[in-house]
């Protein structure tokens, strides 16, 4: 009777003040974020709806433009896997105490640049002139937690900076314009954009030197993965077996780029810089005793950690597992 | 005196939500009373009836106040400072359950059995319907068939009672026995429950980031957390038993083998690859129903039955065993939960996304602090504060740099014994770079007077060009004629969609974004003052041409002042709108402002931080409107009364 009365107390709240309930999604669907423009070999079992076959469930797909909205919608309950977050929202919703846990890795890749404006001279050899200039970084992402990382390796005192927070498109307009000396981009386009008037303050060979490099992760609601343990399974095995059944044929890519929203030669360009590790891998390297997971979420969650905040490192390995992995 | 009251703001809230009930019947009885003194002298629209009345906006904040304090769990927080605690506890044992109430028909309504035999028998249909014709021999053929039959039958072994083990129905009875013992301690608790030390050391509701405390603090939370133990072992227990009778065994074995068999042998047509990964895609599909159903639980209807009698009631119980903390928790807890996640137990649900008063004005506090080194401000920015401005900053900001290029001469050169003796051009260039010291003057400085000094500059120039223009579209035929095409194309264009624009065209300082703003500003200026200079009535400006009045002094004496309300009424929608755009004119380039703060907040969800800028935004534009409010009072006493 409580809980009856509960129930109608909040419902009609919830729709007073959303303007409708949510509703409760049918036991026999899983609802999954993707983001566009980012393309994944799995894209191919999602249109063939191998996933629903393997599943035997319905599985749908919604997109989403950023990492953080993946986490309200898990929050909503509107979403139950959300296929290749980003390691930075992953990390701050954990601090915000979401409910969510990490169950594999979707995709590795190198770490965003940072681009200096052509003509400056600043290179990764007297990257300490960059002390009192101006950088365009989009605050709270990977190409932030890149951004410091790449200063704590070149010994740059980011403190002497102004840092503006820009979107990726617009910190790439503002380099070409000259109004930044340096601006950290994401994304395919802007980064082609920002390289035309600059250059990578360091080398793929020198971020790989210095163990700098991010990785997107698959993240899930508590609540899912401890109702629906077998359904999370097949949902990675079948995203495993995609992966290791990609050749980067013509035909593969076509079906990709059509379902990422991104021309051919585009998708190709992306995708030859990123890396799938097999679920094998992942258990190996990630998700073992001392794996690259927990200690990657570790520093991030150090740098984005707002004063006063719990002790991120001591509890964020407890929402990353790679149970599922099997 | 700060950190005090921040450690006791469950007891603050308590005084000001009392406060807050106690003003809002003091009002509500008052203004009941002041209506019935003046019903008789007043007509019914007559402004005068709105004169006055501060105990009707008494009572609307502390509506308001009471609704945020309710919606927002803080009078729960208030009042039932454990509360949330021993939900937690309970949340704890809900999630003990969790892995066997979703296969129940508890929460959904069938079974996972019953959804896994309706939907994998359905999808066994399918499969044989669309069993390729030349891909396997005839042979291979029935054996995929029989092993379809297999898994069929293997399905309905699982959920037929006569075929259930002895075994597995002991395992379910223990599992039944246990819940029925956590339903029995439910119902008569054990005395002496006790909080233990670590669990009372731990920082009260809201006080730090995990938000609620994990370890329970009293003793009905003490039992429930110790029987989620119970319960979660018992989960495992089921999550181990398998429903398979010696008879379904061998059946698997044997289909096993069967599809291993078939996997490994194509025995027609091994060189036409299109067949061959037919082929396989098709064993692929049948292996995955029959792992799912290997894997699976079905049981027979009457076994689930009961289990979901078992823990039903179970569930029921605890819901009673709640006794008062029920009763809060319906009254205290609206439209959300407190769940229990991995590491710690979180408001999910208005609590999560609208936070307490007190947090939020804690929150402002922390911002506020002008103390920057020590945590003060944010992004090593000030709230609002006050700085010592050098003069040269300003005089920089005027002159520019590349006027002195063009002064005779040259820029000095390094000596031959290697000094650098600076020329006048060289001294010229420091002044224009602002190098040289001439002083200083105190200046605002922080994250609102920045947003305040881009609004305020937006307006500025906003009336000072919108109002003439304004003026003069509406007394002549070709400002009207000329300028109406270029304002009233721009106009219902929303302010985001320039913001690509203005980012390359002014780059990322404050020029930018003020120029923004200035647009919004400026249409609603022009419209406002076009309309104002447009009613002016025929007869007053026919009055005063016949008195002999030229058209100088119709504009400044009649036009004028009769378009003024117009004007200021555009003035205050205006500055509505640029604190509106203000958001997004920080996004393009955000290193300060208000804007700037929700921006970034935004990334990390931290609704305190954002509810803190949207209150600032909302009190900055109150506080405006009520400046222009007075001016108007006193500007253009004759409005209305004309």
């Amino acid at each position: 009777m409580k809980k009856t009365t509960k129930n109608i107390v909040s419902a009609s709240v919830a729709a007073v003040m959303m303007g409708g309930a949510s509703l409760a999604h049918a036991a026999d669907s899983v609802n999954v974020a993707f983001f566009l423009e980012w393309a994944t070999p799995n894209q191919i079992a999602k249109v063939d709806k191998t996933y629903d076959d393997a599943m035997g469930v319905d599985v749908k797909w919604t997109n989403f433009s950023t990492g953080v909205q993946m986490t309200e919608a898990m929050l909503a309950g509107d979403i139950d896997i959300a296929y290749s977050q980003g390691l930075a929202p992953f990390v701050t919703a954990v601090q915000q105490g979401a409910p969510i846990k990490m169950v594999s890795v979707a995709v590795i890749y190198e770490a965003n640049d940072c681009f200096v404006k052509n003509g400056l001279g600043i290179n990764s050899s007297n990257a300490s002139e960059l002390e009192g200039k101006t950088v365009a970084v989009p605050l709270n992402t990977m190409a932030d937690f890149a951004f410091r990382k790449y200063m704590q390796v070149l010994n740059v005192d980011t403190s002497t900076m102004k840092i503006v927070d820009q979107a990726p498109a617009d910190g790439a307009v503002s380099l070409a314009e000259g109004s930044v000396d340096m601006a950290c981009i994401f994304g395919g386009d802007s980064a082609k954009k920002a390289g035309e008037v600059g250059a990578p303050i360091m080398s793929s060979q020198q971020k790989r030197d210095a163990g700098i490099g991010s990785f997107d992760v698959v993240s899930v609601t508590e609540k899912f993965a401890t109702e629906n343990p077998g359904l999370l399974r097949t949902f990675l095995e079948v995203t495993h077996e995609s992966n290791a059944s990609w050749t980067a044929s013509d035909a593969q890519l076509k079906k990709v780029a059509a379902d990422a929203g991104m021309d051919v030669s585009t998708t190709k360009n992306q995708m030859s810089g990123f890396i799938f590790p097999t679920a094998a891998e992942q258990k190996e390297q990630f998700f073992g005793s001392d794996g690259v997971a927990v200690a990657a979420a570790e520093s991030l969650g150090l740098v984005f950690k707002k004063a006063g905040a719990w002790n991120v490192d001591q509890k964020i390995g407890k929402v990353i597992t790679g149970e599922y992995l099997d | 005196m700060l950190d005090w009251l921040s450690d006791n703001r469950a007891l603050v809230a308590a005084v000001i939500i009392l406060c807050l009930v106690s003003s809002f019947f003091a009002s509500i009885f008052y203004g009941l009373k002041q209506t019935r003194l003046r019903e008789k002298d007043q007509v019914f629209g007559d402004p005068e009836r709105t004169v006055g009345g501060w105990f009707w906006a008494v009572c609307g904040v502390s509506t308001l106040l009471l609704v945020w304090f309710y919606f927002s769990w803080g009078s729960a927080r208030a009042f039932f400072p454990q509360a949330a605690n021993e939900l937690c506890q309970v949340a704890k044992l809900h999630e003990a359950v969790s892995p066997v109430t979703s296969s129940l028909a508890i929460e959904s309504r069938y079974s996972k059995s019953k959804t896994l035999l309706v939907r994998n028998s359905r999808q066994l249909d399918e499969l044989q319907a669309r069993l390729p014709a030349n891909v396997f021999s005839p042979a291979d053929a029935a054996r995929v068939t029989l092993v379809m039959q297999n898994t069929q039958q293997l399905i309905s072994m699982m959920a037929t009672p006569d075929f259930v083990d002895q075994k597995t129905i002991a395992e379910i009875q223990a599992i039944k026995a246990g819940y029925a013992a956590i339903t029995n301690e439910l119902a008569n608790p054990k005395l002496g429950w006790t909080a233990a030390a670590d669990a009372l050391a731990q920082p009260s509701w809201g006080i730090t980031e995990p938000e609620i405390p994990l370890l329970p603090v009293s003793a009905k939370g003490a039992m429930y957390d110790a029987l989620a133990r119970d319960a979660a072992a018992i989960s495992k227990d089921y999550l181990k038993i398998r429903n398979l009778a010696p008879a379904a065994k061998a059946l698997i074995a044997e289909t096993k083998a069967m599809i291993a068999a078939l996997k490994k042998s194509p025995s027609t047509d091994d060189g036409d690859p299109q067949i061959v990964k037919e082929r396989a895609d098709y064993m692929k599909a049948v292996d995955r129903i029959f792992k799912r159903i290997d894997d699976g639980k079905i049981f027979p209807a009457e076994v689930m039955a009961e289990m979901q009698v078992a823990v039903q009631t179970m569930l029921d119980q605890a819901e009673r065993s709640k006794g008062s903390l029920g009763i809060v928790e319906m009254l205290f807890f609206p439209a959300g939960d407190i769940v229990k996640s991995r590491t710690q137990c979180t408001e999910q649900g208005p609590g999560r996304w609208l936070p307490k008063p007190t947090d939020v004005v804690a929150t402002f506090f922390a911002l506020a602090n002008p103390d920057v080194e020590n945590g003060g401000g944010y992004k090593g920015t000030t709230l609002l504060w006050w700085k010592w401005l050098p003069i040269s900053d300003v005089v920089s900001f005027v002159i520019p740099d590349a006027l002195i290029d063009f002064l005779p001469g040259d820029y000095g050169r390094l000596n031959d014994d290697g000094r650098f003796e600076p020329n006048y051009k060289d001294w010229m260039l420091a002044l224009a770079q602002g190098d040289v010291y001439l002083g200083a003057v105190p200046m605002l400085d922080g994250h609102i007077w920045d947003s305040l000094f881009r609004v305020l500059v937006a307006m500025f120039f906003g009336v000072l060009l919108g109002v003439p223009l304004g003026i003069y579209m509406g007394v002549s035929r070709f400002c009207k004629s000329f300028f109406d095409p270029m304002i009233e194309l721009y106009r219902p264009v929303p302010p985001l969609a320039w913001a690509p624009l203005i980012l390359t065209i002014f780059g990322i300082q404050d020029d930018g974004k003020i120029f923004l703003l200035f647009m919004v500003a400026f249409a609603i200026m022009v419209i406002s003052a076009r309309t104002g200079a447009t009613g002016a009535q025929l007869s007053k400006i026919r009055a005063s041409h016949s008195l002999g009045a030229n058209d100088r002094q119709i504009l400044r004496y009649v036009i004028l002042p009769n378009a003024l309300p117009e004007i200021m009424t555009g003035i205050r929608i205006s500055i509505g709108v640029c604190w509106g755009t203000l958001v997004a004119a920080e996004m393009l380039a955000g290193t300060t402002g208000v804007g700037f703060i929700e921006n970034v907040a935004r990334t990390v969800s931290d609704y305190e931080l954002i509810w803190v800028t949207i209150l600032i935004m909302g009190s900055l534009g109150l506080i405006f409107d009520l400046m222009m409010r007075w001016v108007i009072g006193r500007l253009i006493p004759w409005r209305g009364k004309g």
